[in-house]
């Protein structure tokens, strides 16, 4: 009869007593473990109950694992050490198609004519000035712009049939996101957040090796990426300033420009010698000093770790990498994307802005979309060189597509009722479209699939079950998607 | 009626196998559907919150939450999708009972077995007919358990025992058919038979009992047993009466208090609670150094009196009600935490406060009370908060089904939130994301709340004592008289369990506005002790902040005794706890002598003066602050990330900042003259409100003057203290 207060309850206790574990997601856990007692199925609650994964190891001992790993074994000893923690519970029966995802987000709602989906044979006034240009794969075609990607259209699958009915930014944001519609009409421009992002939930229930954050968002976080009740450990870490710039480095995860080792070092020394405040050892006093000293420490792995360090560091790339992503922020956001991910982050999103083009949009995209398209087409032919696509989900989308008619001003309007979103790694099968708008692009008309649809397939990649039932602070029950069905053509 | 003759022989054949049965007629026991099937399907899990219990249901079966709702379970069973839940012809070919044993594919798995008492329970009552009620049929009144105090030894136990009482004057033994909870199950377990274990540790938790729409709770108590000097509370000094109540407790628990803080942790811990902000150096010697009596005394009143109180206070109220900029539009943001600054400027009484809010008329642009009526645009929105905030009930749940843990209904929600139905809007309404507009709130001269599901028209009535109702001609300004009335229980308890925990580290009551029966205060008497004076005082907040932080309990150090080390909710030692973000950024301000520099702030603005979340800050964002953008917005969590570690570590605007030219490194570097000592001791003052100790001293002297720049040594001093967890924790 474990009931969903109770669940909270324990939460609050086990915060209560334990603060020192809060950041050793022992709450996560503790949370997991509920869901199923509260679906009352006892076996799969009692297993873990005990704050054990199913290898039998304790977060707090994880925790060890993880730096013994950045020390001894490099960093994917450490990842190995915090993927086998993090599977607990229910997930563990899941397959990982995916380690890792890059979300490119392209704010403002990209075309899907001038995209992915042209309609060479509609009308002037609907088809507008380009034309449908083929693609490595027979019969797919996409716009004349996207040159680049079409030359890599065998790892691309094209989803040209996800509608919804959110047409303004800010709620097609959300939606697209979280996979959950907005519980009240959200505005145009709003940042509004009723349920954790899917970074967030990546965060939670993948999570990274000890000391790096999750879920980084660079250069900001878009609108609805935001934890929700998942808290502010699972918020994504921004990373705001320009990685194109010579001074370039991670915030907050390297030592702050023009302090030397030397001086870090010393710095370590003196705190030591400063710090003085008496700890209080016994756990159940809860002394909040105990995990402050655990993160510092581990801190202090991630600034040591030649290895951590090497992930964040753009510049050690060399040039002709650095100039296939594009010398510009989008660019090598991307590389240090890919860096991040292969340092264990399993989740990355790259916000793009600038898609909304009410007008002129033709001279917009002749200038904005081919150093984006090289951009995505480089990150996903370096990660295939990497070895790294077929475990890395790319996925590049934003929160609708756009009206068919051509407007008085050159562009097109806000339309929910068709988009285009690219697939490409992670196991999804590539060389392939799926669904299709009519013979003019008005709306999704074959295989009609919504934004759950879409959140959906990430999680199920990623060997998250998106069907599971997570609970808010105050107890309530919610699912993590109302519709768990991914879209199977995109599994591997 | 073809199978009626094998109905009755199974009927026959199932009596004895089965527990429950209540009405006899024609020797043989009915199953009633109230009484006997309703309990089953709450007993087994499938009407809770995750099953068929939740909003829409769990795949197209759905059930009032908790069974709150027979009509509409009756329903849900026998007609909904075409009835073919029950298969009155061969009932043991029902869906209902074979999805429950798992005969059917069913996503909550097997939950009882066949022939158990609750698939006969079942069984029967779809053979006899699946009636709604049966003929004279008694109600269920009340619900006891036969004991609510328990004293355990660690790892104890004790058995629960549930009576459920009829209208008839019967009884029923209904423990296995209870749910049970403990507030705090790592202190006392309880399961699903009502059997109670006492953890490891002394300790107190309540468990709740919920059988059907009845709730009971019981205390739990595990008393330290190794027995304190009996003389020991007789020698402590006490200074007011949260001193005789604490004692009181920690006596029947025998547990030690800690011993008294220093001066200097005093200081610190009375300037980050009374005014968000670190001593500065020359305050820290002036108070350290002074041989007055009094001088806590006066350093209290002083802080009261300061006018960082207000900004400081403001910000807990401003976390409460800050709207979403996107939403209500800057300037209706910026005007309503104006006007709730002013309220603190000015100590306006706590019970005047929420009046002026409730009642808020007139133009956003100019009243920024009237904003809460703009965020909150329908009675229902309205009343979770009102009821929350200012009553410490949590009605949120009342507001589409009975409150699982409550006594409310639907219809009372509707009935209190008949209270706004006649709030008025004119000018501008919301227009995301700018709404920029203008929009007056008015009381109108119609306007109705109804009951979603009856459609009945509601009258505004209060949620409890409607005897101290006194009807005005504005709804709202009858309710504002009730809810501030010295007779509303909750009214005075909900504020000074919140400034209570802010300043003890623990609420009386946890979360801090969520006070019912099942969730009670950990200390009744302190709580209604300091209610009373709350009220005496005339709500005023700086008489209740200054009665609390002159008790010796607030004094208590965070060193525990060795009877006290896993108290965590008897106050008997300061509780230890990351001081929040603003408070944060502000002592990081004062120690390196720079300011942050804030977007839609003047220069020099402190953290605490920040208006709205839409001022950028990784700092506050890293170190936690409420997301008005986030619905509901999440609370601040005192919680400790590794993103906080290695932003304090390795931030580039804190490094410039510690390195500044014009910061306070390069300030004491570059004067001539100064005493090395001097130095360190400010530096000390300055971050720790305390003096170096000898070896502290020895050895931050040694560095200073060891070093090839003194302004290295000094700003590698500060980034360490900065980075110490004496600086962010206080203790």
């Amino acid at each position: 009869m474990n009931d969903l207060s109770t669940d909270q309850r324990r939460i609050q206790s086990i915060q209560a007593t334990r603060p020192w574990n809060r950041q050793a997601n022992m709450n996560d856990t503790t949370r997991k473990s509920f869901a199923p007692a509260a679906f009352g199925t006892p076996n799969s609650s009692r297993r873990i109950r005990a704050n054990r994964n199913c290898q039998g190891i304790t977060r707090r001992d994880s925790i060890t694992l993880g730096l013994g790993g950045l020390i001894s074994g490099g960093l994917s000893g450490a990842l190995q050490a915090t993927t086998a923690s993090a599977a607990s519970g229910k997930l563990a029966s899941l397959p990982r198609e995916a380690d890792a995802c890059i979300l490119i987000w392209m704010d403002g709602g990209p075309s899907h004519y001038e995209t992915f989906d042209p309609k060479p044979d509609a009308p002037a006034e609907i088809r507008g000035e380009f034309s449908a240009i083929s693609t490595q794969t027979p019969g797919m075609h996409f716009s004349q712009l996207m040159t680049k990607l079409a030359a890599i259209s065998d790892d691309l699958a094209i989803v040209r049939s996800i509608r919804h009915d959110q047409g303004n930014h800010g709620a097609g944001n959300h939606y697209m996101m979280t996979g959950a519609p907005p519980r009240i009409p959200v505005g145009c421009g709003a940042f509004v957040s009723f349920h954790p992002s899917l970074g967030s939930v990546i965060s939670k229930e993948v999570g990274a090796p000890e000391g790096i954050p999750a879920y980084f968002s660079m250069p900001n976080m878009s609108r609805s990426g935001g934890p929700n009740f998942l808290g502010a450990r699972h918020a994504p870490f921004v990373v705001p300033d320009d990685p194109n710039s010579s001074s370039f480095r991670v915030r907050d995860v390297t030592l702050p420009n023009g302090l030397s080792e030397g001086r870090f070092d010393s710095r370590q020394a003196i705190r030591s010698e400063v710090d003085r405040m008496l700890r209080i050892t016994n756990e159940a006093a809860g002394d909040p000093a105990l995990a402050a000293d655990e993160f510092f420490s581990q801190g202090l792995q991630l600034i040591s770790s030649a290895e951590a360090q090497a992930a964040f560091d753009l510049h050690s790339e060399p040039g002709p990498v650095r100039n296939a992503y594009g010398r510009h922020p989008l660019g090598q956001r991307a590389l240090l994307a890919r860096r991040l991910v292969s340092a264990g982050v399993p989740f990355v999103t790259l916000y793009h802005g600038g898609w909304d083009h009410h007008t002129d949009l033709f001279n917009a995209f002749e200038s904005k979309v081919p150093p984006f398209e090289a951009t995505i087409a480089a990150l996903i032919e370096d990660l295939k060189q990497q070895g790294m696509l077929e475990r890395t989900l790319v996925i590049a989308l934003g929160e609708f597509g756009r009206t068919p008619k051509i407007n008085d001003r050159g562009g097109r309007d806000h339309w929910s009722n068709a988009m285009s979103v690219m697939f490409a790694g992670g196991g999804t099968p590539g060389g392939q479209v799926i669904g299709a708008t009519d013979r003019q692009g008005y709306a999704a008309i074959e295989r009609v699939l919504s934004p759950e649809n879409f959140v959906s397939t990430v999680y199920r990649k990623l060997g998250i079950d998106p069907g599971q039932m997570m609970y808010t602070p105050d107890g309530r029950p919610v699912h993590l998607v109302s519709d768990a069905n991914p879209i199977n053509e995109l599994m591997s | 009626m073809p199978n009626l003759l094998r109905t009755c022989v199974k009927l026959i054949l199932g009596i004895s196998l089965c527990a429950a049965g209540s009405a006899v007629a024609d020797g043989v026991d009915r199953v009633s559907f109230e009484l006997d099937v309703q309990p089953v399907l709450s007993a087994h899990g499938c009407n809770s919150g995750p099953c068929h219990g939740k909003q829409r249901g769990q795949n197209g079966f759905q059930l009032s939450l908790l069974g709150f709702d027979s009509d509409f379970d009756f329903a849900a069973l026998t007609q909904d999708a075409r009835g073919r839940r029950l298969f009155p012809s061969s009932p043991e070919q029902s869906l209902l009972l074979r999805k429950a044993i798992g005969a059917e594919p069913h996503g909550g798995g097997r939950r009882f077995e066949i022939d158990s008492p609750a698939y006969l329970t079942l069984l029967r009552w779809i053979e006899q007919g699946a009636a709604r009620s049966l003929a004279n049929e008694p109600t269920l009144e009340v619900v006891t358990l036969e004991a609510t105090n328990f004293s355990l030894q660690p790892n104890g136990g004790a058995g629960l025992k549930t009576v459920a009482s009829y209208s008839d004057g019967s009884k029923r033994d209904v423990t296995a058919m209870t749910t049970y909870l403990s507030n705090d199950d790592a202190v006392v377990s309880v399961n699903a038979d009502g059997q109670v274990t006492a953890g490891e540790l002394p300790g107190e938790s309540t468990i709740m009992a919920r059988y059907m729409n009845h709730i009971c709770v019981a205390n739990v108590v595990i008393p330290r047993q190794d027995p304190l000097d009996p003389n020991l509370f007789d020698q402590l000094p006490r200074d007011n009466y949260i001193d005789d109540l604490v004692y009181e407790k920690l006596q029947k628990q025998n547990i030690e208090p800690s011993e008294a803080i220093s001066e200097s942790t005093y200081l610190r811990r009375v300037h980050q609670d009374l005014i968000g902000r670190l001593p500065s150096a020359a305050e820290a010697k002036q108070f350290l150094d002074s041989d007055a009596p009094d001088k806590r005394e006066r350093l209290v009143d002083s802080l009261l009196n300061r006018r960082e109180y207000a900004d400081h206070w403001s910000g807990y109220w401003a976390d409460l009600l800050r709207p979403n900029p996107y939403r209500v539009g800057i300037k209706a943001v910026l005007n309503y935490d104006n006007w709730i600054r002013q309220q603190f400027r000015e100590n306006v009484s706590y019970d005047q406060f929420v009046r002026q809010l409730v009642t808020a008329k007139g133009s956003t642009w100019h009243n920024g009370a009237a904003t809460l009526f703009r965020d909150r645009r329908s009675p229902d929105e309205i009343t979770t908060m009102v009821s929350q905030l200012f009553l410490g009930i949590r009605l949120e749940c009342a507001k589409c089904h009975h409150h699982p843990f409550e006594r409310y209904s639907q219809n009372d929600f509707y009935q209190f939130a008949a209270y706004f139905a006649r709030v008025g809007r004119k000018g501008t309404g919301l227009s995301p994301p700018i709404s920029g507009g203008e929009e007056i709130v008015l009381t109108t001269d119609s306007g109705t709340v109804k009951h979603p599901l009856t459609g009945q028209v509601l009258n505004p009535t209060p949620l409890y004592q409607a005897s101290h109702m006194v009807d005005e001609a504005d709804p709202r300004q009858s309710l504002a008289n009730w809810l501030t009335s010295t007779e509303n229980e909750f009214f005075a308890k909900v504020q000074v369990n919140r400034l209570w925990s802010t300043l003890m580290g623990r609420g009386l009551v946890e979360p801090v506005d969520d006070l019912r029966s099942t969730n009670p205060a950990t200390n009744p008497q302190l709580m209604d002790a300091l209610a009373q004076d709350f009220k005496d005082s005339g709500f005023n907040q700086k008489h209740l902040l200054r009665t609390i932080v002159l008790s010796r309990v607030y004094a208590h150090s965070s060193i525990p005794t060795p009877s006290n080390v896993t108290d965590r909710v008897n106050y008997s030692r300061h509780y230890r706890h990351r001081v929040r973000a603003e408070l944060l950024l502000d002592a990081i301000a004062d120690v390196t002598e720079t300011s942050a520099n804030m977007q839609a702030m003047p220069p020099e603005s402190r953290a605490n003066q920040v208006w709205t979340t839409r001022v950028d800050s990784i700092f506050l964002d890293t170190f936690g602050r409420p997301n008005e953008n986030q619905d509901p917005p999440c609370e601040r969590t005192p919680d400790s990330t590794m993103t906080q570690s290695l932003h304090l570590m390795n931030s580039r605007e804190l490094d410039k900042r510690i390195r500044s030219d014009e910061g306070r490194a390069a300030r004491l570097a570059n004067k001539e003259g100064a005493l090395t000592s001097n130095i360190t001791d400010e530096l000390y003052l300055a971050a720790f409100s305390r003096y170096p100790d000898d070896q502290e001293r020895s050895y931050a002297n040694g560095l200073i003057e060891q070093s090839d720049s003194k302004r290295t040594a000094i700003e590698d001093l500060i980034w360490a203290m900065i980075n110490a967890p004496e600086f962010s924790i206080q203790d």
